[in-house]
């Protein structure tokens, strides 16, 4: 293992942020934290990155505790973003890479590769107060990843990014990855999480809750879920015997099968009432594996929102 | 280290790139320039033209006469030109109401219109009471030439009386046996001193030190709030420790000051320069205060040293307090401590050794301003070295404190600041910001 938390734990003002946590997170995994608001997902990053010392337990890298010599082997994008905004964007791109430790002939090198790649280049002498918020984060981005960091760190990722932004930020990630880096990221919306990390934990109030390989975590709660497109109001569905929860989207409903639940029974149930127009028998998602193992009200949980699919 | 100076690099030029600061390193040593220079400048002007008076003498006693020739003696830098011309002694009965009248008239006139400068009337009985009966017209308050007016006025009355009374002395001795006099200075190394010519240089530097501390200490305060504010803290502190982020601050806006500091000294040297050019007289005093050695190294030391300390103390406010609103609050303390030596200016002037000014001066807080007002007073008068109970041991004394204070300032500061940088909303309280400290 490469990265290993300890048992850590911290305490605000005697609120419990984060409580006897433990995780591995393997050299080259795409791992996500994943929980609501308030879980402690920024705590445990923060303790990750020695910024708020935990009250006990270790953070391990490579097997030893993690110093302030760890701060130039990894990129931290913080949840509350800011940059000098009286700079232009190369001075702010070299003077972060500098206190990486980068030289500064090769922070000066890397500008114009990493403005092109997102999109940036006009802007290179421009100050950053003149960029757009969408820019802004862009550059952000650009100041994590300048050092070619091994571990990458990125608390609430995508926040506040429109579709295009992510989707070439997830790019960028992806190929990191390719090139055997370590991603460590946090969310709160579950669907990100599950169409990019490989390795995931989940913490409510905390606590972990679940953590393990995501095909792992997905077979363990089985092909026990189905995806239905109807015409006409299904709110009988949820009355249906063997079907022990429904969770609407906005195109779809999704049906959790109890103990002895039968997909073919179901279905035959359905057409009867209304006509369907697509059933699927799929995966349960993150965000139903977390209620379930979290047993947390649906209410604490923000639905998962289609626009934000990435 | 490294990462200290790139910080410190950055802070640097983000001053001294800005307009403010240019303009404020032109323009302090300038207006400073004006203010020392014109009134020298002036006086020296003014005295090159004979300033012209009139007397309107209704005493019978020929006291306008005898004025306007004791005035004949006195002469301007050239030594041949007279300062003062009396242009005319208008003699008459005091009954003769309806000519003084208009005598008074025009003559005011003329004072209005610049044509004569004065005019002094002189009413009979002026010799037995000389301040119910005689008094001097005049626009302006020239301290030199009414100390003048005074010396002659009370000479010849002083005679009149004396030829009137039945002592038998010639007039010139019994004057010169009641003449005022004035106590030169000299202090113990032999030079004349100008005790409020050196209390104004003391008050410079000192107003140096001060000034120095609270623009760059109040800079620090407001870059870490900026930083706060604009959430760029965390991204920081995942590069560098709090402490070296502090450090570097505290070094380049450091650096700032002293280049400042430098830029006035430079100016300061041109000036001397230009005003030996024109042949202007600045009090040698003023040089004896400021160039005096140990005043000069102590000067630096205690200025670094109370940077230092001060601007420490500045960025744990700016680590506690959301918005410069909120930090002004703590600035009314940290002013009053730091001018103190200002408002004590002038008990500290008539003894600097006394119990409060020895002690405040070895206080860290109070000692950068105190100790160097005491040395500007003192040093420039001193002989020896004076051993460790001398100005010089007290300094050196008092320094060291400094220092450890200094330590023991940042040792705080650090554990305070780098939980204060990221905390939002609430201002701590004192035991919250205590808490910090021992975790």
């Amino acid at each position: 293992m490469y990265l290993q938390l300890e048992h850590i734990r911290k305490q605000y003002d005697g609120k419990v942020a984060v409580e006897d946590l433990s995780l591995a997170v393997p050299k080259g995994s795409m791992y996500g934290i994943i929980g609501p608001n308030g879980a402690g997902k920024t705590t445990t990053i923060r303790m990750i990155m020695n910024i708020v010392p935990p009250d006990s337990g270790r953070v391990l890298l490579d097997g030893q505790p993690v110093g302030d010599n760890f701060k130039d082997r990894v990129g931290y994008l913080p949840e509350e973003r800011g940059l000098y905004k009286k700079m232009t964007l190369a001075e702010v791109i070299v003077y972060m890479a500098e206190l990486k430790g980068v030289s500064a002939a090769r922070a000066k090198s890397a500008i114009d590769p990493w403005l092109t790649r997102m999109d940036l280049k006009d802007y290179r002498d421009r100050k950053v107060e003149e960029l757009s918020k969408g820019m802004q984060q862009k550059l952000q981005f650009i100041t994590t990843l300048v050092h070619e960091p091994e571990i990458i760190i990125l608390d609430e990722l995508f926040s506040g990014l429109d579709p295009l932004n992510t989707e070439l930020m997830k790019n960028v990630l992806l190929d990191l990855k390719r090139a055997g880096k370590t991603i460590l990221f946090s969310t709160h919306v579950m669907e990100q999480a599950e169409k990019l990390c490989d390795h995931l934990c989940m913490i409510s109030r905390g606590q972990k809750v679940l953590d393990g390989r995501l095909s792992e975590v997905k077979a363990q709660f089985g092909r026990n879920a189905v995806q239905i497109e109807i015409e006409g109001d299904g709110s009988f569905i949820k009355s249906i015997p063997g079907v022990a929860s429904v969770t609407e989207f906005t195109n779809y409903l999704e049906l959790r099968l109890g103990n002895g639940g039968n997909p073919s029974g179901i279905l035959k149930a359905i057409v009867e009432k209304v006509s369907v127009r697509r059933f699927e028998i799929v995966e349960p998602s993150l965000y139903d594996i977390f209620i379930e193992v979290a047993k947390v009200d649906r209410s604490e949980l923000s639905k998962p929102k289609e626009g934000l699919h990435a | 280290m490294r990462k200290i100076w790139l910080i410190a690099q950055r802070e640097y030029a983000q001053v001294v790139k800005k307009k403010s600061f240019i303009i404020g390193i032109l323009l302090t040593p300038a207006m400073m320039a004006v203010f020392m220079l014109l009134p020298a400048w002036l006086a020296n002007r003014s005295s090159s033209d004979t300033l012209q008076l009139a007397v309107i003498d209704q005493g019978g006693q020929g006291i306008g006469r005898r004025f306007a020739m004791s005035l004949d003696t006195i002469k301007l830098a050239d030594n041949v030109t007279h300062y003062y011309k009396v242009t005319q002694v208008f003699e008459f009965s005091n009954n003769d109401t309806s000519r003084f009248r208009f005598l008074y008239d025009s003559l005011s006139g003329a004072v209005s219109a610049r044509t004569i400068r004065y005019f002094l009337v002189v009413k009979p009985m002026a010799e037995r009471a000389p301040s119910d009966s005689m008094f001097l017209v005049a626009n302006n308050e020239d301290f030199k030439s009414i100390g003048r007016f005074e010396t002659s006025l009370s000479n010849i009355v002083s005679s009149a009386r004396l030829t009137e009374s039945s002592i038998n002395l010639p007039v010139d001795s019994v004057l010169k046996l009641t003449e005022r006099i004035d106590l030169a200075r000299r202090d113990t190394t032999g030079q004349a001193v100008d005790p409020q010519v050196r209390l104004f240089a003391s008050f410079i530097i000192v107003m140096i030190i001060y000034m120095m501390i609270l623009t760059y200490g109040q800079t620090v305060m407001r870059s870490v709030i900026d930083e706060k504010s604009s959430r760029i803290m965390e991204v920081m502190v995942s590069s560098v420790t709090p402490f070296q982020l502090m450090a570097g601050k505290l070094f380049g806006l450091g650096a700032a000051a002293f280049t400042q500091l430098a830029v006035w000294i430079v100016l300061g040297l041109l000036m001397l320069g230009v005003s030996g050019a024109l042949s202007l007289h600045i009090d040698p005093s003023i040089m004896r205060v400021v160039f005096n050695p140990i005043l000069v190294i102590f000067f630096s030391l205690f200025l670094l040293g109370g940077y230092l300390l001060f601007s420490t103390l500045f960025a744990v406010i700016g680590s506690v307090v959301n918005s410069d609103k909120e930090a002004q609050n703590f600035l009314f303390p940290i002013v009053m401590v730091l001018i103190l030596p200002v408002i004590l200016g002038m008990s500290i002037m008539q003894d600097p050794n006394s119990v409060m000014a020895t002690t405040l001066s070895f206080i860290p807080f109070f000692s950068p301003t105190m100790m160097v007002m005491r040395i500007a007073v003192i040093a420039p008068t001193m002989t020896g070295v004076g051993g460790m109970t001398g100005i010089l041991g007290q300094a050196i004394l008092s320094f060291a404190l400094l220092v450890l204070a200094i330590i023991g300032m940042i040792w705080l500061s650090a554990r305070i600041f780098r939980v204060g940088i990221l905390m939002y909303g609430k201002r701590p309280t004192l035991p919250e910001i205590i808490k910090w400290v021992k975790y």
